[in-house]
C-alpha cells in the first residue's frame, strides 16, 4: 500500500512539487522560531541564583577630576546609606550589576582549559546579604581576606564545572599573570545576572577592598531595603546624599524595573516573531486545505471507479490521508536534512538537545496541521457514491 | 480590454468565495507585516521630526581608539568635537550636544525618571522641533549658562497637568530650571535628538576641561545642500588624519566618522565599527524580506493554479479563436495584480490598526508610527512585486495548454 502511494505521488510529482516546497519552508520557519523559544524558555527555567526584590541600584556620577576627593565622597556616601534604618545592607559593585546593560569578562586558564571566557563581578563583602546568595561550597568573602596573599574569588557552578570538572575547587589557585593568582574560596550554584533569558555562563566574583584600592571609584552601589519601602524614602535618601555629594548626579533604579526592561528586550521580538510565524502557518493551512479539497474534487472519476470495484469508504479515506502524509514526509525529510546541518555545524552554538527538541516539535506540529487540513476533504471523498461519480463521466 | 479583464476578474473572485478569502487573507497579512516593518525602518532612519532634512544631516557619535591590545570605543569628548569638528569649513552649522543621561525627579511623591540632554544653541537651529509653546534657548542663554530648560509634552503633563508650562519652574535632579519652551515628543529611536528635558550645554562646563578623546558627546552637522555631504565626509577624514595621538605608546590609531544614522548603525553592527557596510545591511534586509514573502507566495501560486484549472475551457475557447500565449499571460497577470491590490488595500487598513496598537502600547518610548506617503509608496511597490511573483508562474503554465486539451477540460 505504501509503495503504491509513493507511486501515485511520484506520477503526479509535478503538481505535488509546490506542496512539498511549501511544507519544507513551513518546517524551516517553525524550526527557527521554536529553537529560539525553546532556548529562551530553557534559560528562563533555570534559577537566577540571587534575589532581586527590594534591591535598589544607585549610580553616583562624580563631577570633578580630583580622585582623592571623589574617593572620600564615595566612602561618606556608603557610610551614610548604611546608617539609614530602612537599608538592610549595601555594597559597592562594578557597573555590571544584575540586569544592567554592562558586561565585563576576562579569559581564565587552568590546567588543560585554555582561555575560557568568564564574566567577573567586583563586589564587597556585603554583596552576599544584598543579593541573598547561597554559597554551596567553601565560604563567602570576609575580613580574613584582607591579609590574603592571593586575590580571593568566589566562582559559580558553571565555572567550576568548566575549569575543575569533578575535582574540589575550593583552595585551588587560578593563575592570572606572573605575580598574581586567584584563590578560590567558595562556590555558588548559579549566578545569571545579565538577564533572565541569558544562558548560564561561567562567572566569578572578585573582592573590593577599600583599604587596598585607594584611588578607585566604583560605578554602582547596590542596597537592599526593608520590604514596603517606597518612593518617599527614595526621595529623602537622594536629598540627603546630594548634600554629601554636591553636584554629583545620583541615579536610583530598582532592580525590578531593570529586570522588566531587560525582559522586554527579549520578549517583544519573540512575541512579534511568534505572531508572524503563527499567521504564516495559519495561512499555509488555509492554502493547503483549499488545494487538497480542489485536488480531491478533480479526482471524482477515479474515486467512483475504485468504489465501484469494491473499495470501502474507509479505504478511500485512508488512501487520501496516506497521500497527504507521504507528501508531507517528503517535505519534512528535506527540511530535516537542512535542519540537521545546523545541528552538525553547531551554528549559533545552541546545545544539541535544543535543536533536536525544536526539530521534533516542528515535525509534530506540521503533521497535526496537515492532518487537520486533510480530514475534511478526505471524508468528502469517502462519502462519494460510485453511481453519481461514474455518471458524471 | 483592461476593463473587460477587470470585469472577468471580479466575477471570478465572486465565484469561489472561500478561495478568494484565502488569497486575500494571505496577501493582506503579508503586506501588513512588511508595511509595519517599513514604517519602523522609516521611523528610525527616514526623515522624521526633528531630523526632517536627513539628506543634509550627518552625525558624529563614535570615537574608536585602536590600542595595542583591543580597542576602546564610545562617544567622543567635548574637547575633540569643539577643537576639531566645530571649525570644519564645508558644513553650514555644527551642533555639539551630550549623550542623554537618565536622572530622577520627585513630584508629589511620584518618581519621574527623565532623560536629560545638554545642548547648544545651534542644536535648535539645525533640527526642526515642533514647539507647542515658548521658544528654544539661544546663544545668550548658553553663554550665561542660564538654568533654563526646554521640556517635551509628556514631561509637561507629568509636572503641570494640562496647564501652561512656560515661565514655571521645574526641579530636575535636585536642580531648579525655568521652563522656556515645550516641544512635541521625540521618539527614542532618534538617539541624537531624543530627550525629555534639554538644557544649555554650558551647565556641564566641567567636562570641557577633559582633553581626552573619549567622552559623552555627539555632534550634529548640517550641510548647506545635499550635494555637499561627500565633501564634508572627505574634509572630516582629512581632519581625522591630522588629529595628534596623545599617547602613541598605547594608541595606534583613531577612527571617527561623520555619517547618517543608517550608516552608523551598519558600521557599528556589521562593520566592527570601522567598515562601511550600508550595502550589506540593505542586502540582509532584502534577503529577509524575500524569505518572508516566500511562503505566502508559494501558497498563492498553489491556489492560483487550482483556480485557473477550473477555467481551462475559457482558455481553450480563447485559444481556439486565436489568442496568443502572451495575451493569455497578460490577462492572468492583470487579474492577479488586481487581486493583490485589493489585498493591499486591506493590508493598509490592517497596518494602520497595528501601528496604532504599537503606539498605544508604549513598547517604543514616544513612538509615533504612521503610514506616510513614503511608506505608502513602498507598500504599493511591494504589492506589485508580490502580484507579479505569484501570478507569472501559473499564467505561464496555463498559457501552454493546447486548445484541444483545454476544451476537453484541462490536463493532468
Amino acid at each position: 500500500m505504501i509503495r503504491h502511494l509513493f507511486k501515485l505521488i511520484w506520477n503526479r510529482r509535478k503538481s505535488n512539487f509546490l506542496l512539498i516546497t511549501e511544507i519544507f519552508v513551513s518546517f524551516m520557519v517553525l524550526f527557527a522560531v521554536l529553537s529560539l523559544v525553546i532556548y529562551n524558555y530553557s534559560n528562563y527555567a533555570k534559577p537566577l541564583g540571587f534575589n532581586y526584590d527590594n534591591v535598589w541600584q544607585l549610580s553616583p556620577r562624580p563631577n570633578s577630576d580630583s580622585t582623592a576627593l571623589n574617593v572620600q565622597v564615595q566612602e561618606q556616601l556608603l557610610r551614610r546609606i548604611r546608617d539609614f534604618g530602612e537599608v538592610e545592607s549595601a555594597s559597592l559593585s562594578s557597573s555590571n550589576t544584575p540586569f544592567a546593560f554592562s558586561m565585563m569578562n576576562t579569559s581564565l586558564s587552568y590546567g588543560k582549559t585554555k582561555d575560557l571566557l568568564a564574566n567577573f563581578y567586583e563586589v564587597q563583602d556585603d554583596f552576599k546579604d544584598v543579593m541573598q546568595l547561597e554559597v554551596r561550597e567553601g565560604r563567602w568573602f570576609g575580613p580574613q581576606d584582607d591579609a590574603s596573599r592571593h586575590e580571593p574569588v568566589v566562582i559559580n557552578g558553571m565555572l567550576k564545572e568548566k575549569l575543575f570538572g569533578e575535582e574540589e575547587a575550593v583552595g585551588k589557585l587560578i593563575p592570572v599573570n606572573d605575580s598574581t593568582n586567584y584563590l578560590v574560596v567558595g562556590v555558588v550554584d548559579y549566578f545569571r545576572a545579565y538577564s533572565e533569558y541569558n544562558a548560564d555562563e561561567p562567572a566569578f566574583f572578585t573582592r573590593i577592598n577599600l583599604s587596598k584600592n585607594k584611588d578607585r571609584l566604583w560605578s554602582s552601589l547596590l542596597l537592599r531595603v526593608k520590604p514596603g519601602t517606597g518612593v518617599a524614602f527614595e526621595e529623602k535618601m537622594v536629598k540627603e546624599l546630594s548634600g554629601i555629594a554636591k553636584d554629583w548626579t545620583l541615579e536610583v533604579a530598582t532592580l525590578e524595573k531593570m529586570r522588566q526592561g531587560k525582559a522586554k528586550l527579549t520578549l517583544v521580538p519573540m512575541i512579534a516573531l511568534g505572531l508572524v510565524c503563527g499567521f504564516l502557518i495559519f495561512n499555509v493551512a488555509l492554502g493547503l486545505f483549499g488545494v487538497l479539497w480542489y485536488n480531491i474534487n478533480k479526482r471524482y472519476a477515479e474515486i467512483g471507479l475504485r468504489r465501484a470495484m469494491g473499495a470501502t469508504a474507509g479505504q478511500i479515506y485512508k488512501q487520501f490521508l496516506g497521500e497527504v502524509f507521504v507528501i508531507t514526509s517528503f517535505g519534512l525529510l528535506l527540511g530535516c536534512f537542512f535542519a540537521g546541518q545546523f545541528l552538525l555545524l553547531g551554528v549559533f552554538s545552541l546545545s544539541t538537545d535544543i535543536y533536536v527538541l525544536a526539530i521534533l516539535s516542528a515535525i509534530t506540529l506540521i503533521y497535526i496541521l496537515v492532518s487537520c487540513c486533510a480530514l475534511y476533504p478526505s471524508r468528502q471523498a469517502a462519502a462519494i457514491h460510485p453511481a453519481t461519480a461514474l455518471h458524471e463521466e | 480590454m483592461l476593463r473587460n479583464y477587470l470585469k472577468i476578474a471580479w466575477k471570478v473572485l465572486l465565484r469561489r468565495k472561500f478561495f478568494t478569502f484565502i488569497s486575500l487573507f494571505g496577501i493582506s497579512f503579508t503586506l501588513m507585516v512588511l508595511m509595519v516593518a517599513t514604517s519602523l525602518f522609516d521611523h528610525a532612519f527616514g526623515p522624521q521630526m526633528p531630523e526632517r532634512e536627513t539628506d543634509k544631516l550627518l552625525f558624529v557619535n563614535m570615537m574608536r581608539s585602536e590600542l595595542e591590545q583591543g580597542t576602546q570605543s564610545g562617544p567622543p569628548s567635548y574637547y575633540f568635537l569643539n577643537r576639531y569638528v566645530r571649525p570644519l569649513e564645508t558644513p553650514e552649522q555644527v551642533s555639539i550636544n551630550s549623550v542623554y543621561v537618565t536622572v530622577n525627579s520627585y513630584v508629589d511623591n511620584r518618581k519621574l525618571a527623565l532623560d536629560l540632554k545638554f545642548a547648544d544653541a545651534a542644536f535648535w537651529e539645525i533640527l526642526d522641533f515642533n514647539f507647542l509653546e515658548g521658544k528654544p534657548f539661544g546663544k545668550q542663554e548658553v553663554e550665561n549658562a542660564s538654568r533654563v530648560a526646554v521640556i517635551n509634552e509628556s514631561t509637561r503633563k507629568q509636572y503641570f497637568g494640562t496647564g501652561e508650562a512656560v515661565g514655571q519652574e521645574i526641579e530636575v535632579d535636585q536642580v531648579k530650571y525655568r521652563v522656556i519652551g515645550v516641544v512635541e515628543d521625540v521618539t527614542v529611536l532618534r538617539l541624537h535628538s531624543y530627550a525629555d528635558v534639554w538644557v544649555p550645554i554650558t551647565l556641564r562646563s566641567r567636562d570641557f576641561k577633559n582633553n581626552g578623546m573619549h567622552g559623552e558627546y555627539f555632534a550634529t552637522i548640517k550641510a548647506r545642500k545635499a550635494s555637499d555631504i561627500p565633501a564634508i565626509k572627505e574634509e572630516y577624514a582629512r581632519m581625522m588624519q591630522q588629529v595628534p595621538i596623545q599617547n602613541p605608546k598605547e594608541v595606534k590609531a583613531l577612527h571617527s566618522y561623520a555619517e547618517s544614522v543608517l550608516e552608523s548603525f551598519a558600521r557599528t553592527f556589521l562593520g566592527n565599527g570601522h567598515e562601511d557596510k550600508v550595502g550589506l545591511l540593505y542586502g540582509i534586509l532584502a534577503g529577509i524580506t524575500l524569505l518572508f514573502m516566500l511562503l505566502p507566495t508559494i501558497n498563492l501560486v498553489n491556489i492560483n493554479i487550482s483556480r485557473i484549472m477550473e477555467r481551462s475551457s475559457e482558455i481553450g475557447v480563447r485559444k481556439a479563436f486565436g489568442a496568443s500565449s502572451s495575451t493569455i499571460i497578460g490577462q492572468f497577470i492583470v487579474e492577479n495584480i488586481f487581486l493583490t491590490l485589493l489585498g493591499g488595500l486591506l493590508g493598509f487598513a490592517l497596518s494602520a490598526a497595528v501601528l496604532a496598537l504599537i503606539n498605544d502600547s508604549g513598547i517604543i518610548t514616544y513612538a509615533d508610527l504612521g503610514l506616510n506617503l513614503r511608506v505608502f509608496g513602498w507598500g504599493l511597490l511591494l504589492c506589485l512585486v508580490f502580484g507579479l511573483i505569484s501570478g507569472v508562474y501559473p499564467a505561464f503554465k496555463m498559457s501552454r495548454l493546447h486548445a484541444v486539451e483545454a476544451l476537453k477540460g484541462g490536463s493532468k
